[in-house]
């Protein structure tokens, strides 16, 4: 019980981080309408980039940190009129090609970091940044919290309130949410397409670097596989929950950060992460319009 | 024949049939990349079937492509009709599945890999039969009322479905068949390498034969058949420090094949238009 109580509080942890991407990635897809498939490999060039400017500057968390959520932004908005190209050029909407341009873009930053980033190999943040080593931050009976977990769930509920905050609270979230239910809707009453479709990537951007620093928090350490393999939970997290579905998203995340981490508790080696694959795989054969429904 | 020039032929074979596989379900729209899957699955059978059961090379392939069709048609059943960033994922998560699997198998050596798959006599010559086999089909279909039926699919399901077109069959018929030539094209590979790595099913071969599809062009078979050669090809004649940055350079072909010539290389248009002056240029040279 002790265990399962410790791995169902990991999982939050590793849940909320999911829950971050999961919502950066359903947030472009209404509201610029791409499958940004290679968002998550964006947050892990993010997790690269202030992993080099910690060594460059010795160390200094501020810096570091700050380069990874600007570098998100940058690329995002970067990337952004090659998407708009493709969706001007079509016509109508064709996610299909979205999805394809964005796994170019994901090939060409995985493969970089395979080839210019250390060699290759994985990366390893400082101990100062990740509390390993340190005493457990919180501490009830046997369950107990290091300053990482900690950290990085506070930044995702931080993080996934606020969004949700100016989505249903403000006015750019109202445009944001006009352009999702209905595009042209949107724009007879004159929200202008363009320019709040380049505000969805900026803030999907900042979700990202945010994510970074969450998963350079939580995780400690970054691969150039990282991405791909979390593109795929990403995916598979937003199919499951129907596509667009933000507070679907939302549940099946943290569902699924709390089943990883159950897994990991019990099973051991690379059979872990199998497990959440077959298990996603199954409710995406069984549902694969979604258990909450589209919302595209 | 070199060996170079042989592995060279050898594997461009491969690719065209595996870009072939990528390009039959998405006639309908289907990113199929269970196809990866299947090429893993039936390679690995293959290889295991050949070393330890003694089979021989015909006996595996048909078993290799009876086994891509069946893991296939089991999963259509459920993902026949689904939208495409559905499939994606299907095949996404069998990839990992399968590499896992195979990994964690001593039977099948696990990430060393699996060596000692035995030599066949005129490899070459069997994989461009097969080649030549699996492209007229494919071209009879293309010119099939099937095919018209998967075009209509591609360009407005909704519309399809209500001319009759029965979508979820269709999708179901291409994937099986995807799957089929999937697991032959694994058992292929595993006799023209001799040894089989997980890792190659992977990464690597997806980049590959998706922007093999995409470059080529998605609307026609000749498409793939052009771009494989090509593209497998010209990075071997690069410097190797150059040839080492062969994903970042299909990536960057990709990103401007899909900016400029959505629909690839070589489109619908394009091939009448050069079947119009290859009849003219006859019709001159008769008069």
């Amino acid at each position: 019980m002790a265990v399962f109580l410790a791995q169902i509080v990991n999982g939050i942890s590793l849940g909320s981080v999911y829950v971050l991407l999961v919502t950066g990635f359903n947030l472009l897809l209404l509201v610029a309408m791409i499958i940004h498939y290679s968002f998550p490999i964006v947050v892990v060039f993010s997790m690269y980039i202030s992993w080099i400017v910690l060594g460059l500057t010795g160390g200094n968390m501020f810096l570091g940190l700050s380069a990874g959520i600007v570098s998100a932004v940058l690329i995002n908005i970067l990337t952004a009129p090659m998407f708009q190209h493709i969706m001007k050029k079509r016509g109508d909407v064709d996610i299909n090609s979205t999805m394809v341009l964005s796994m170019g873009i994901g090939m060409i930053i995985t493969d970089f970091l395979s080839h210019s980033v250390n060699s290759g190999f994985p990366i390893a943040f400082p101990d100062s940044l990740t509390g390993r080593g340190e005493p457990a931050f919180i501490r009830l009976g046997v369950i107990s919290m290091s300053r990482g977990d900690m950290l990085s769930l506070t930044l995702g509920i931080i993080f996934v309130l606020g969004l949700f905050w100016i989505l249903y609270k403000t006015r750019a979230g109202r445009a944001f949410r006009a352009i999702a239910e209905d595009p042209n809707g949107a724009k007879l009453v004159g929200i202008p397409i363009l320019k709040t479709g380049l505000q969805s990537y900026a803030l999907t951007g900042l979700l990202g670097g945010v994510s970074a620093v969450a998963m350079s928090i939580l995780l400690g350490s970054a691969s150039p596989g990282l991405g791909d393999q979390l593109g795929r939970k990403v995916l598979a997290v937003s199919i499951i929950a129907g596509l667009g579905n933000l507070k679907g998203g939302l549940i099946v995340g943290i569902s699924l950060g709390i089943l990883e981490a159950l897994v990991q508790g019990y099973w051991s080696g690379t059979w872990s992460n199998s497990i959440a694959f077959v298990v996603m795989l199954i409710a995406i054969l069984v549902k694969p319009k979604g258990i909450f429904g589209m919302k595209l | 024949m070199s060996l170079p020039l042989y592995y060279y032929l050898a594997i461009t074979a491969v690719y065209i049939l595996m870009t072939w596989a990528l390009y039959l379900p998405y006639r309908v729209a289907h990113l199929h990349f269970m196809v990866v899957a299947n090429m893993a699955i039936s390679g690995y059978f293959g290889g295991y079937a050949a070393i330890n059961w003694h089979w021989s090379f015909l006996a595996v392939f048909a078993a290799g492509f009876l086994i891509g069709a069946v893991v296939s048609f089991v999963v259509s059943i459920a993902i026949g009709d689904a939208p495409t960033f559905a499939v994606v994922i299907v095949g996404f998560t069998f990839i990992y599945i399968t590499k896992t699997v195979i990994e964690n198998w001593p039977a099948m050596g696990s990430t060393m890999g699996m060596f000692g798959i035995p030599l066949v006599n005129h490899i070459l010559l069997y994989a461009y039969l097969f080649v030549l086999v699996t492209g007229f089909f494919i071209y009879r279909f293309d010119h099939s009322r099937l095919g018209r039926a998967a075009s209509a699919i591609f360009i407005h399901r909704e519309l399809a479905t209500s001319f009759g077109v029965n979508t979820k069959y269709l999708g179901m018929f291409l994937q099986t068949w995807a799957g089929a030539i999937g697991g032959a094209t694994g058992v292929l590979y595993g006799f023209i390498m001799n040894s089989l790595f997980p890792n190659f099913f992977t990464f690597p071969i997806i980049g590959a034969t998706m922007t093999m599809l995409f470059l080529g062009g998605y609307t026609t078979m000749w498409g793939p058949l052009l771009a494989a050669p090509v593209l497998w090809g010209a990075p071997l004649l690069l410097p190797t420090a150059v040839a080492s940055w062969r994903q970042i350079i299909y990536g960057v072909l990709l990103i401007v094949i899909l900016l400029l010539r959505p629909e690839g290389a070589i489109t619908r248009p394009f091939i009448v238009k050069v079947q119009t002056t290859i009849f003219q240029w006859m019709r001159i040279k008769k008069v």
